[in-house]
């Protein structure tokens, strides 16, 4: 379970501020596919973020596994977003002089695995998101919009992670790749028993989830 | 595929760019090893030179030169004074006479006398004989024989004292200098002209005197010359207790100046006094110029090429922020890509220097002659020129043309230990230019990878 307390992130321009995440209240069950939608400034991303580790909140609770990752040190933090997090990004953000293969190993060698556990692990992921074998060495240049979602979240279930977050995955591709890739997540979540939240513009997509959070001016409406 | 590997990989991620940055600081490395060669190898030649100008004094009578102008001598008094001064480690007396054939001695002297020798003796009869027109026109020819030239010194083994560079004994062996008795040493021609032995005997001031070895300097006047015991000469030519010339040896080089300042209050003004330090500074100065090009050149291009990287990474940083953000986000830490960038960046200036070495072998002794060149163009030296007397000669023939030849003859040399400092300077260029690009790295937000959707 993930639960989140009067979470608060504030940004400060100078004089100006801006409240993205306002006093937020949210529980999300383990091994669910979980959406967000809202529009375009609501603080989606901001919210998902501070799930990630990638950001601090201002103020409140951000309870995983019993601990707070609100309070945790910054080493802490790292080994979180490692171990626990996977990111699947709307442009996919593949490093782009490493090919396929090396894309999803790159956070087991973070993690500290040998090289030869990275590579088979690495190949085993890539055949479950359909990505076929004579693309494995190809650099994310020579990949389809889809087929570098596909490697993201191979990227992204790397290391097991216990959560993973997608900030408008199908933004990037046409709906029938959309779908595809909604799919592909669905079923690795349940098959990993992985939690996956996404955020997304598309109805189509949020009807599919088992639970649908929405986002207005940093607070959920439902 | 480990930090390093990618390090290494990303170095050349962009060929173009990477060519032209490796080439350019090559180049920059290239000059500062250049500059650090020309620093050492000069800094070396300014001992040398330094070192063969010696930390020696000369001091001479006041008003004479050798055997012109006039006045007194000086004497064993003024020996013990200078002897006293602070850092004074050595003094050497010298008494010079000379002796003329049919009238002071039955030696002839080796050398012919030629254009120069006979304008100069029928000069000398014009003048002593001035009074006497009739003679002094009717004799416009006369036949002249050079004088010889006799040397006494209390230290055979000080050749300034004996004004040689060299002084070898070829048969024979040297007299106690502190001996009174009617003995010399004969130079190598004069031995010949005079048909000379070891232990044959020759007239001189009206005595017999002994040859007990004969020496060769490599010089044509002083082989035509005697070397006779101080008390000896000084008795022969009444002049008892009285020295023509004092060199003194002070402890060091760098008190030369000081030692020959001491000396002049010391004697006043009943001695000349000459040091080399002037003379020594003026050789050395187009070193010191090409020591201070040099130093400058080292600073700047280290200065250049640590810009040249430094900007470089910060570029590559700003370019790739995105990709850091990513890297951080899946679980990197701020010091893993930092690793990541040094290592780019060690990999470029490692290459470079590489580069810059192979370029510095082949380019350091064509720019080590322009330095050369324009320095010893621009500060001419200040020749013997005229009228100095046979001290300034002396000084200023062999140190000022021997520094100009040694500057010309600088080389410079390629060591191991270069190549070292030269690794070591392309690594420290390599993390000052890392220092602020690891601090960029550092302050980008993982965040920021959400942001820019
Ligand atoms: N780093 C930031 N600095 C300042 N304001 C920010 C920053 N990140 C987000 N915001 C603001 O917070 C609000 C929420 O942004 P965001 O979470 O990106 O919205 P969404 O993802 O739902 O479109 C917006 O008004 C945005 O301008
Ligand atoms: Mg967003």
């Amino acid at each position: 379970m993930l639960s989140v307390k009067n979470l608060c992130k504030e940004f400060k321009s100078g004089e100006h501020k801006v409240l993205a995440v306002n006093n937020l209240n949210m529980e999300v069950p383990d091994g669910i596919f979980a959406s967000i939608i809202g529009r375009s400034g609501s603080g989606k991303s901001t919210l998902l973020s501070m799930l990630g580790a990638l950001d601090k909140p201002t103020s409140g609770e951000i309870i995983v596994d019993n601990t707070d990752i609100a309070k945790m040190g910054d080493r802490k933090l790292i080994k979180y977003r490692r171990d626990k997090i996977g990111f699947v990004f709307q442009s996919y953000n593949l490093v782009p002089n490493l090919t396929a293969i090396e894309n999803v190993m790159l956070p087991m060698e973070f993690a500290g695995m040998n090289k030869n556990a990275q590579e088979s692990r690495a190949s085993k992921l890539l055949k479950s998101v359909g990505l076929t074998e004579d693309k494995y060495l190809r650099r994310p240049k020579r990949l389809s919009g889809g087929e570098q979602q596909r490697v993201a979240i191979a990227r992204a279930l790397a290391n097991k992670p216990k959560l993973i977050l997608a900030d408008e995955p199908t933004g990037n591709l046409d709906s029938s790749t959309g779908s595809i890739i909604i799919k592909l997540l669905k079923n690795l979540a349940k098959s990993e028993g992985t939690t996956i939240i996404a955020v997304t513009h598309d109805i189509g997509i949020a009807n599919q989830a088992e639970k649908t959070f929405t986002l207005k001016d940093g607070k959920l409406t439902n | 595929m480990g930090v390093f590997h990618r390090g290494v990989r990303n170095a050349f991620r962009n060929t173009v760019r990477s060519a032209s940055v490796i080439f350019i600081l090559a180049l920059s490395i290239c000059m500062a090893l250049i500059m650090f060669m020309s620093l050492k190898t000069v800094q070396t030649k300014i001992d040398s030179v330094k070192s063969s100008i010696g930390n020696i004094v000369t001091v001479s009578p006041a008003g004479i030169r050798g055997f012109e102008g006039g006045g007194q001598l000086l004497t064993s008094e003024n020996v013990k004074t200078v002897s006293e001064i602070n850092n004074v480690t050595k003094v050497v007396s010298v008494l010079n006479d000379r002796v003329n054939n049919g009238t002071d001695t039955n030696l002839q002297s080796a050398i012919e006398a030629g254009n120069f020798g006979n304008r100069q003796g029928n000069r000398q009869f014009r003048t002593n004989d001035s009074s006497n027109t009739a003679i002094n026109n009717s004799i416009t020819q006369r036949t002249f024989t050079p004088p010889i030239q006799i040397v006494a010194t209390s230290d055979l083994s000080n050749t300034a004292s004996l004004n040689v560079a060299q002084f070898e004994i070829t048969s024979g062996t040297l007299f106690d200098v502190n001996t009174s008795d009617n003995v010399a040493l004969v130079g190598k021609d004069l031995a010949t002209k005079n048909s000379l032995n070891v232990d044959s005997t020759f007239q001189a001031y009206s005595k017999d005197i002994k040859v007990v070895g004969i020496y060769d300097t490599g010089n044509a006047f002083t082989n035509s010359s005697l070397v006779v015991p101080l008390v000896t000469l000084q008795n022969l030519s009444d002049q008892s207790g009285l020295i023509s010339e004092m060199v003194v040896q002070t402890s060091s080089i760098d008190s030369v100046g000081s030692v020959a300042n001491d000396i002049k209050t010391a004697l006043g003004n009943s001695a000349d006094v000459v040091s080399q330090q002037d003379n020594s500074n003026s050789a050395i100065a187009p070193l010191q110029n090409i020591k201070t090009i040099s130093l400058y050149g080292l600073i700047g291009s280290l200065v250049a090429g640590s810009i040249i990287i430094l900007l470089t990474i910060v570029m590559i940083v700003r370019e790739r922020r995105q990709e850091i953000g990513v890297l951080k986000a899946i679980g990197a830490s701020n010091a893993l890509v930092i690793t990541q960038f040094s290592v780019e960046s060690l990999v470029l200036t490692l290459t470079s220097s590489v580069l810059g070495i192979l370029l510095g072998i082949v380019l350091s002794n064509p720019i080590l002659n322009v330095l050369v060149n324009n320095s010893t163009s621009s500060t001419t030296p200040s020749g013997p020129g005229g009228g100095g007397g046979r001290e300034f000669a002396r000084l200023g023939a062999g140190i000022i043309n021997g520094s100009t030849n040694s500057i010309r003859n600088l080389h410079n040399v390629i060591g191991i230990d270069i190549i070292l400092y030269g690794l070591l300077a392309a690594i420290a260029i390599a993390l000052i230019g890392s220092a602020i690009p690891s601090y960029m790295i550092a302050k980008v937000r993982p965040a920021e990878v959400l942001r820019s959707e």
